[in-house]
């Protein structure tokens, strides 16, 4: 008997091989096996983080997979989209009443606007003409491509959406994009701007998103100038850098601001796409601004399509 | 043969996840894809988990046009680590699928948000544990339907079949 085969070695020391087992790939490879594809799994997740990351060179190939699965997203969009309304009937009849008394007042109130409006309106006109007063670019002159919300932000810290047209429909980055309505002109509230396009597939940077900015004013003051930023909150915003003098009411719409001045750097939006609603205003004598929240138009977190705002001088 | 299932179950899973949950607001912080990845992992042990999660992690970050590779390095690690949960302590337990989903949900989100700040991305850290709790209800509810699927599609193998290695401790 050899001197090693002690019954404590026999206890603790040894381990039992057992025969590897048909059927079960993960006990047959061996640990150093499990741990090589495991390691070399992660090792290829860095590299992969780290070229997306620091380079554009897996673009292309990013931009054709994207493009790959777009009509089975587009697919299963259709698929979902009966029981998507039908969720949306229900619910709008459970919220017809009070939808139904808000929207009376609204109309009664926006009757007596109106009225004030049109004669502005045509005073508007006149004064453009006779000044011949060359204005910005409104949304009108900007060339609108329509298109199919793919995903819409995956968690709660993702303030982006997927689109289903990119730079072969002429879609660039940085281009606005806003809410298709029923106004005249099929455009709405602002949604964001163009933050990484592929061929057939656009990425959309929110409005919440930390790394948006938008110049914005009041539209009933037009004095009021600040800078519309992600708030505290999801889904809110806030009307920052806007100097204590100037009032701001709760109610108050605000839009984007376009190009203000002469400067070498112009506005990408264009002036006069309606951004939110003011929730409530304060100051403190600490801050040298006012503090504005703002309520988004849109519902950021359930687009179903956008209209893709494209600068015509630039195609 | 499962790796053709796996496929074909993970990618159905993306396609719900992308198309169908994120449209609803209140079940967007579930996540039907981690919540099938951990069931197959659990039942097809680590190696088969690690490979299935980086490949439909890769799968939905070219979908969202995200950094490629972030949702990979997460879901290859949970698929890995939960796998080798069914292959050692895991066995034949009833509350292993949702111990195990309800662990990787709040893991998984904390990794996110890590990864995010590493890369220099805005991570804020409130929103993202304010949306805890819903996740976790959210997928734990997920979890009965979809691994009692996953159970019949991936049927468990013998225990004879799970372990190779024994170490004997008196």
């Amino acid at each position: 008997m050899p001197r090693n085969r002690t019954v404590r070695f026999a206890v603790l020391g040894s381990s039992v091989q057992r025969a590897a087992p048909y059927g079960f790939p993960s006990s047959r490879s061996s640990a150093i096996k499990r741990r090589i594809i495991v390691g070399g799994l992660v090792l290829v997740s860095l590299v992969l983080i780290t070229v997306s990351f620091r380079s554009s060179a897996l673009d292309g190939v990013q931009g054709a997979g994207a493009s790959a699965l777009r009509p089975f997203e587009v697919a299963a969009n259709r698929v979902a989209r009966p029981f998507r309304d039908s969720v949306g009937w229900f619910h709008g009849l459970v919220t017809a009443r009070s939808d139904n008394k808000k929207l009376r007042a609204q109309i009664a109130l926006y009757q007596q606007e109106l009225i004030q409006d049109e004669g502005s309106v045509q005073q508007n006109a006149q004064l453009v003409q006779e000044l011949n007063y060359q204005a910005p670019p409104s949304v009108r002159a900007y060339n609108q491509v329509h298109a199919e919300v793919l995903a819409n932000p995956l968690s709660a810290t993702e303030d982006s959406i997927t689109i289903s047209a990119g730079s072969a429909n002429g879609i660039a980055q940085g281009d606005v994009v806003v809410e298709p309505t029923g106004n005249p002109d099929g455009t709405g509230a602002l949604v964001g701007t163009i933050d990484r396009v592929t061929a057939h597939v656009s990425r959309v940077m929110l409005l919440t998103d930390d790394d948006s900015s938008v110049t914005a004013t009041d539209l009933s003051d037009s004095n009021v100038i600040g800078s519309v930023k992600p708030g505290g909150a999801s889904s809110t915003l806030i009307l920052d850098r806007v100097p204590k003098q100037w009032p701001v009411h709760a109610g108050d719409t605000i839009i984007t601001a376009g190009t203000l001045g002469d400067g070498p750097l112009k506005s990408m939006y264009p002036r006069g796409i309606p951004i939110g609603t003011v929730t409530s205003r304060s100051n403190s004598d600490a801050d040298l601004f006012q503090n504005i929240a703002l309520q988004p138009l849109v519902d950021l977190s359930s687009i179903q399509s956008v209209i893709v705002l494209t600068p015509p001088a630039n195609r | 043969m499962d790796g053709l299932k796996a496929a074909l179950v993970l990618f159905i899973a993306c396609l719900l996840q992308l198309s169908v949950l994120t449209e609803y607001h209140p079940f967007r912080t579930a996540s039907v894809v981690l919540v099938a990845l951990l069931s197959i992992a659990l039942l097809r042990g680590s190696v088969f988990g690690a490979i299935a999660g980086f490949t439909v992690g890769l799968l939905l970050d070219t979908a969202t046009l995200g950094t490629l590779g972030v949702t990979s390095l997460l879901l290859t690690v949970a698929g890995f680590w939960i796998g080798r949960y069914g292959e050692t302590t895991a066995r034949d337990r009833f509350h292993a699928p949702f111990l195990s989903v309800a662990v990787v949900t709040m893991l998984y989100v904390l990794g996110q948000l890590t990864l995010e700040f590493v890369l220099g991305e805005p991570a804020p850290a409130g929103v993202a544990v304010h949306g805890v709790p819903g996740a976790l209800l959210l997928n734990l509810l997920l979890t009965l339907p979809v691994y009692a699927l996953a159970r019949r599609l991936f049927p468990p193998l013998e225990l004879g079949d799970r372990v190779r290695e024994v170490r004997l401790l008196g």
